[in-house]
């Protein structure tokens, strides 16, 4: 990969226990400036699991994150569980890593229009007026600018997840974190999100997505990843992994799916 | 229609206190409701013990006993701790005070339980959206969960008052006078029973009319953006 860009986000060894199941079992990934990184592999096989635990919505049981050069400072509180050392470093970086939710998560008792202001105002504290402005510019950039005072549950799945999309970029995030952002949408509505998101490629985002849109993926991808049971069981170019991957697990696991 | 013999007023004046003493108590439960709630939810286990201790205790002793012993029992208790120090205290309760109090805090009770399924059904992903913004746990509380969490008590807490609000009339046995107490006091003074208790009972049933019909535009208001099946 090119060394020259800038490291987004770098995840060493991580390890994740749910109880005695254990999720991840030592992944590492680097995302640097411009990639476009997609997460493969069947349900249960982790993605979703690394993906939060690169926001520290779950948090690793072992292993170390850095997102640029700051490396978020861990420990192990007294039950055994991983926490943070200094929470307001974690809210920090989180504001950095905007992510996307398979079920939208749109604030239910606010308009769309207040759902993209919500977290610029509050946590970023941006003044209301220019907030708003570049929330309807956004809006208005995912088609659904004329929806902006509609609530979330008036609106399509495609509608909402375009919306929560709207709401990760008005954070102006170095890294955008997609969580199979189109596994739960009616199939005639997977285009306009996949179509939105092509355009942030296009505009040279950073991204990483746990996705289960293989077309997609090797259409936009520069790096992918097969995660198989906790662990990354092959990963390269889109042309490496959908074309002769040398992992059999990979092959069975893209001959399954047609 | 019902000749109260000027006894009337003395019938809307204890209604009046008896919405006075609602509400009043209706505010404390709410308060202790909220505390308690966060403290069942919360990870420290002597808050969740705590709390667990108050709601098993509370909604399981009636409510009349609690008033008696609250009202007559809890002066004569401070009264013989502080002699046991050498002090003479006189302590004497003000009935609304020690009334209100006292629903309120067996109330409360309840509410906590309304609470905390309030809190429970509000979705894991509405607070993990605010989480992954950056937003930290106090701020989340405040922007996301309290707002929604409402739509989901509003419709228990109403169910609370309506059976706090009748249950304020308990606390006729200490002599505060109010509409279950004048009532009473009307009853006996001109020997027309049915005709003041049935007025007393239209009396609670309006205020109950009347909260239910608050309690609709509360619930509309709480759900905003929620579309109604």
């Amino acid at each position: 990969m090119d060394q020259s860009r800038k490291v987004s986000v770098r995840a060493e060894n991580i390890y994740k226990k749910f109880g005695n199941l254990e999720v991840l079992k030592g992944i590492s990934l680097e995302a640097r400036e411009g990639d476009v990184i997609s997460l493969i592999g069947s349900s249960g096989s982790g993605k979703s699991t690394f993906l939060r635990c690169i926001n520290l919505l779950e948090a690793p049981t072992s292993g170390d994150i850095y997102v640029g050069e700051e490396h978020i400072k861990l420990k192990k509180n007294r039950l055994g569980k991983t926490v943070a050392v200094d929470r307001k470093q974690v809210d920090r970086i989180r504001t950095k890593l905007a992510m996307v939710f398979q079920h939208f998560n749109l604030w239910s008792h606010m308009t769309v229009l207040e759902n993209v202001v919500e977290a610029p105002v509050h946590v970023l504290k941006k003044e209301k007026k220019a907030a708003k402005d570049a929330a309807m510019a956004l809006l208005e950039k995912v088609g659904i600018a004329d929806r902006h005072h509609y609530f979330p549950a008036q609106l399509s799945g495609g509608q909402q997840q375009r919306a929560a999309i709207a709401r990760a970029l008005a954070m102006e995030p170095d890294l955008l974190l997609f969580d199979e952002p189109t596994s739960a949408l009616d199939p005639e509505l997977v285009g306009e999100v996949l179509k939105v998101m092509k355009d942030l490629v296009k505009e040279g985002r950073t991204m990483i997505m746990a996705t289960h849109e293989m077309g997609f993926a090797r259409e936009v991808s520069s790096h992918v990843v097969f995660l198989d049971q906790g662990i990354a069981e092959d990963e390269g170019s889109p042309e490496y992994i959908f074309g002769k991957p040398q992992s059999a697990r990979c092959r069975l696991f893209l001959s399954n799916l047609i | 229609m019902f000749n109260l013999e000027g006894y009337g007023h003395l019938l809307l004046e204890g209604a009046k206190l008896t919405i006075l003493v609602g509400l009043f108590s209706m505010v404390i439960a709410l308060a202790l409701g909220m505390v308690a709630a966060l403290c069942k939810l919360s990870k420290i286990w002597i808050l969740d013990f705590g709390a667990g201790v108050y709601t098993t205790v509370v909604r399981g002793v009636p409510e009349l006993v609690l008033i008696l012993l609250v009202y007559y029992g809890g002066p004569t208790l401070i009264q013989d701790a502080s002699g046991f120090f050498g002090y003479d205290v006189y302590v004497d309760l003000n009935p609304f005070v020690a009334g209100s109090m006292t629903i309120g805090f067996i109330y409360g009770a309840f509410a906590t339980e309304v609470f905390r399924g309030a809190f429970m059904a509000v979705s894991r992903g509405q607070i993990e959206a605010a989480r992954a913004c950056g937003m930290g746990s106090v701020m989340a509380f405040r922007r996301i969960q309290l707002p929604q969490m409402w739509r989901f008590a509003i419709p228990g807490l109403g169910n609370i008052w309506m059976v706090l609000i009748k249950a304020t009339a308990l606390i006729s046995v200490i002599q505060l006078p109010e509409l279950m107490r004048n009532a009473d006091v009307a009853a006996r003074a001109i020997r027309k029973p049915f005709t003041c208790y049935f007025v007393a009972s239209l009396l609670y049933l309006l205020i109950t009319i009347l909260s239910l019909v608050f309690q609709q535009w509360a619930e509309k208001r709480a759900s905003r953006g929620v579309r109604r099946e």
